[in-house]
């Protein structure tokens, strides 16, 4: 149980969570203000990563320009899979995106040429040659790590995705409370009414839609810098369906329940992994890891089902009437 | 003088149903104009496509001389038509004060380019929305239930709510869809006052579906009477009273 002590580990644990606050945090702006259901955030946070890791091995650009336009990137994707779709019912939106996700998985395990193909980011520039995208993280890394005397690359990497977490969860706070934010809500709850009351709803919802999509663009930049290396198989839907898991847990509708419900699930998420007591300890560790699974399953049916509005949320957010 | 709005041979139908043919009305400004007819008549839906909701199969909605039934409802508002609907839409899980604010036109904190270039600028228009917000409610007698959730209003009070967010869009003509519909008589006297008011000091013209026929012959200058789709009459309170066809179709005995 040596590495339950280690620092190394929680710290790598938090990091997870910082991601996937960021991630969780885009859906918060989708579902949690404007009603989106968005079922494929995950292909956003590809196509942040892909275009952040291309524009600096292919086209040779600073990762300081690549990552800006790799938010700009998810975001763009996010207003052309809004314009044809956002029309549609919810529900028919959901299947919409799920499938857009699996497009851009699928895109980045067959274009080879263009993103390395399915044997991942390593493979950018050609067989023969490891390509690296992060070279100057890297450095901003040792950098950072140098003036706050912390040694762990892992600690650094803490502190710098949850204080970016902390700055856009604020952000969003505060957009939350605004007439923009307002008019948000009222499209969650109403569209028509709010188109009665002047409102562009469509104009609205694709404006939520390309922010949370940045948003999870930023989760790809940090989830690539964070491991030096990722493939197509990293994108899967259920990455998705994590960040759900954390919405659900935290609270939908409340901006600050996405950090808590992140923490709460990486916890989950590592601690089951050292399940090695009976009953447990019978299975092997490639079957643990699905019961690992099965274990958070039955967390969120529980929270459902005793605590609909998550650990934070507001209970109107989740019961009908 | 051209009306302020004018529907020409409005036709929808869904299937094989005419719910609305061949309807024509007109709506001078500052006027107050009541459209009445049985259950199934197509008020509603005129409503709807004159508001935008529904897009007519054929015919010429103007409003002001300018043509909007090609436009969606959020630019007809703009455009100086407003509306509520038959079962108040109140925004439950916003404040009552919220929900009012959030009719306000032209509202810079509204859109994220002004919102953040304009800081000055939004903060100012929120607090006039808030001030006139809070007048609104005062004239609807909301004012007490102003940081109250909307979801906790009695149906009355959501209809209420609904009169006072549309006016604070403040168009030049508002469809009321039954704004008596479950309010209490005491106050269906005050919403009368209200809108009587609101025609005299502001030249608001109102296009009102209502059953209150009391209500009806009191308040409007014009009554249209409506039957499977069709226009049947378009006269005063009293021609419309003694119309024979109208009494046949609708009022039944002899109002």
């Amino acid at each position: 149980m040596s590495i339950l002590t280690s620092g190394e580990f929680w710290a790598f644990v938090g990091v997870m969570a910082g991601i996937y606050t960021l991630l969780t945090l885009g859906l918060q702006v989708q579902f949690g203000l404007a009603g989106l259901l968005n079922f494929g955030q995950v292909g956003f946070m590809a196509i942040g990563a892909y275009t952040m890791a291309i524009l600096v091995v292919k086209a040779g650009w600073s990762m300081w320009l690549a990552a800006p336009l790799a938010l700009l990137a998810a975001a763009l994707a996010g207003v052309l899979v809004g314009l044809p779709t956002l029309r549609l019912r919810g529900d028919y939106f959901a299947i919409v995106t799920i499938a857009f996700s699996e497009i851009i998985r699928y895109v980045a395990t067959n274009e080879d040429s263009l993103t390395g193909g399915s044997q991942g980011t390593i493979n950018l520039s050609g067989a023969g040659a490891a390509a690296q995208y992060d070279g100057s993280w890297q450095r901003f890394q040792q950098w950072l790590g140098g003036a706050l005397h912390i040694g762990s690359k892992d600690v650094v990497m803490l502190i710098v995705v949850w204080a970016v977490a902390v700055v856009l969860l604020a952000a969003t706070a505060a957009a939350a409370r605004t007439p923009w934010g307002r008019v948000l809500r009222a499209i969650r709850e109403d569209e028509e009414a709010a188109a009665s009351l002047g409102k562009h709803v469509f104009g609205y919802r694709l404006q939520a839609l390309a922010l949370g999509a940045a948003l999870a663009g930023l989760a790809g930049c940090f989830y690539a810098w964070q491991f030096s290396f990722f493939s197509p198989d990293d994108f899967q839907p259920l990455t998705t369906f994590f960040a759900w898991m954390i919405l659900i847990l935290g609270g939908v509708g409340r901006v600050w329940a996405v950090p808590v419900g992140a923490a709460v699930f990486g916890f989950l998420f590592a601690a089951t992994r050292f399940f090695d007591f009976p009953p447990f300890s019978y299975l092997d560790s490639a079957d643990r890891a699905y019961v690992r699974l099965i274990i958070i399953g039955l967390v969120i049916i529980g929270l459902i089902v005793f605590r609909p509005q998550g650990l934070l949320g507001r209970r109107d957010e989740m019961v009908l009437e | 003088m051209s009306a302020l709005l004018e529907a020409r041979d409005v036709c929808k139908s869904f299937g094989g149903v005419h719910a609305v043919h061949h309807a024509s009305l007109r709506v001078e400004a500052g006027s107050i104009t009541a459209l009445i007819g049985p259950n199934g008549a197509g008020k509603s839906t005129l409503f709807n496509c004159i508001s935008g909701f529904i897009r007519p199969d054929e015919g010429h909605i103007e409003l002001g001389g300018k043509r909007i039934d090609r436009s969606p409802p959020h630019k007809i508002l703009h455009a100086g038509l407003g509306r509520t609907f038959q079962t108040a839409r109140a925004f439950t899980r916003m404040t009552v004060l919220d929900n009012v604010r959030l009719a306000a036109p032209s509202h810079p904190g509204e859109q994220i380019p002004t919102l953040l270039t304009r800081v000055g600028a939004s903060r100012r228009r929120e607090r006039e929305v808030t001030e006139q917000a809070h007048e609104l409610l005062r004239l609807v007698r909301l004012d007490t239930h102003a940081d109250a959730l909307s979801g906790t209003l009695s149906g009355g009070q959501r209809k209420l709510l609904d009169l006072a967010r549309i006016l604070m869009a403040s168009p030049r003509l508002i469809l009321l869809d039954e704004p008596m519909a479950g309010v209490n008589p005491a106050l269906r006297e005050d919403i009368l006052v209200h809108i009587l008011d609101l025609r005299r000091e502001r030249g608001i013209a109102f296009l009102i579906v209502e059953h209150d026929l009391g209500f009806v012959m009191q308040a409007s200058d014009r009554v249209v009477v409506m039957n499977e789709g069709r226009v049947l009459m378009d006269g005063t309170p009293d021609e419309v009273r003694t119309d024979a066809r109208v009494i046949d179709a609708y009022l039944g005995t002899r109002a």
